[in-house]
């Protein structure tokens, strides 16, 4: 199977014509791989780590901004999804955004007790249930919207852009958004709507509005 | 709130971030199982994996792997999770090998030691049927020693034109280091006949062929000399047989 750097070339090399023949073949194996998970098979494990190791690895690091810190979050993501595999319905989710919901979380845990922050409106657990990612796109779907999410991104006004890297690199409200930028809450409001606007306007036709039942 | 008025919020409630009374609000959409807002969460959370997955860097340190891989158990981080199903079946032939040689060289030193021993009973059996030989011959003539004697031993010799047979019983064992030695004594010098050692129960069976068939007044005698043997009694007799 593709590791995380035949991954990270299809994403950065968009439009070759690898990329359909990579997603492709990505496509095929992940439910067989989330019920090894379940069935607790140690090869399985290898697997995941091989093709989302890198990209978790690089989120935490952005996130914590230390090496030796992001290898232990890391560890402690996989460990989660380790344990909580069974929870997930391999037929019909994909692994990929679970497992960097897990992963963002671990991170955010992190910063909150390394910076004394208090408990704010983020609730954790309830966002990394595997049950939310059940009827998810599969991951090489995914995997080609970080793409256009990168281009998007890159449209976005600095202070969208920061507003927007705040809420998910940070895990602040908008309230905390608003503190830390010194600005009026129903600016940085403003500024989070149209980012997401833009955003929206890139995804694929395939996930944008694409329905399907999600867990709330 | 009506959805149109909630879309904006989407991705900070699948990023966990979305305050009150906004989260109140879409909760209530999503419990009431509202479609549009369920697709616009779903939208929502494609994005924050597409933000997180954007995200550049360094690769991660070459022992990262193995330091999630250990959290499936030891066997997976240790000796067998990086090794491929041949790799596998090579060391199973291999430890398997190893035991087969092993079993092999045991059998084979075993067999060694069964035909040593088969080789001595084949000796002592020869010996037996030539002992029974020289007793049966006619010409055979027999001498006894040791009958009224305070002290063992007690046995006989058997006198052949080719062979000299002592039959001994009671015989003590012999010093560390010492053996019975026979001699064949000819006009009063004596000359080696052999040595011999008695078995657990003091008994001894002593097969010689002389240069010459034993003639009157030859004497077999049987003194306790060193275990390699001497070529000139050193010792006392305990048997004296003269024929």
């Amino acid at each position: 199977m593709a590791g995380a750097a035949i991954i990270q070339e299809a994403i950065h090399r968009p439009g070759e014509f690898m990329l359909p023949l990579i997603l492709a073949v990505l496509a095929a194996g992940d439910g067989d791989l989330l019920a090894r998970l379940q069935r607790r098979d140690p090869q399985a494990l290898a697997e995941l780590y091989d093709r989302y190791g890198g990209i978790v690895f690089r989120l935490i690091l952005r996130m914590v901004r230390d090496s030796g810190t992001a290898e232990d979050l890391v560890q402690e993501t996989f460990l989660r999804v380790w344990n909580r595999a069974g929870g997930f319905d391999g037929e019909r989710g994909a692994v990929g955004p679970w497992l960097l919901a897990v992963a963002r979380n671990r991170a955010i845990d992190h910063l909150r007790a390394r910076g004394g922050r208090a408990e704010n409106t983020i609730e954790l657990n309830e966002i990394e249930n595997p049950a939310l990612f059940a009827a998810a796109a599969s991951d090489p779907l995914h995997f080609d919207l970080a793409r256009h999410v990168k281009q998007a991104l890159g449209r976005l006004t600095p202070q969208q852009r920061e507003a927007i890297e705040l809420a998910y690199f940070e895990g602040m409200s908008q309230t905390e958004i608003a503190e830390r930028m010194g600005q009026p809450l129903g600016t940085v409001k403003t500024w989070m709507r149209r980012a997401l606007e833009l955003m929206r306007e890139v995804l694929p036709s395939t996930l944008a509005r694409g329905g399907g039942a999600v867990a709330p | 709130m009506n959805c149109d008025e909630l879309r904006p919020d989407y991705l900070l409630y699948a990023l966990g971030t979305l305050e009150e009374p906004e989260r109140g609000e879409l909760r209530a959409h999503l419990d009431r199982g509202c479609e549009s807002c369920t697709a616009g969460l779903h939208e929502a959370r494609a994005i924050a994996f597409g933000m997180g997955a954007s995200v550049e860097g360094p690769a991660p340190p070459r022992q990262l792997r193995g330091r999630v891989l250990a959290i499936a158990g030891p066997q997976q981080a240790g000796l067998w999770s990086g090794l491929k199903p041949w790799a596998v079946v090579i060391a199973l032939v291999l430890v398997f090998s190893v035991v087969l040689i092993g079993q092999a060289y045991r059998f084979l030193h075993e067999k060694k030691a069964l035909r040593s021993e088969i080789d001595r009973s084949h000796t002592e059996a020869a010996a037996l049927g030539e002992a029974l030989a020289v007793i049966q011959a006619p010409d055979t003539r027999e001498v006894t020693f040791g009958q009224g004697q305070p002290s063992p031993p007690r046995g006989r010799v058997f006198f052949h034109p080719t062979s000299v047979l002592l039959i001994a019983s009671n015989l003590p064992q012999p010093p560390a280091g010492k053996t019975y030695e026979m001699w064949l004594i000819r006009g009063g010098k004596p000359a080696p006949a052999g040595l011999f050692s008695p078995n657990d129960q003091g008994n001894a069976l002593h097969l010689f062929h002389p240069p010459s068939a034993p003639v009157q007044r030859d004497i077999v005698a049987v003194t306790v000399e060193n275990s390699a043997g001497v070529e000139a009694p050193t010792s006392t007799p305990i048997i004296v047989a003269p024929f």
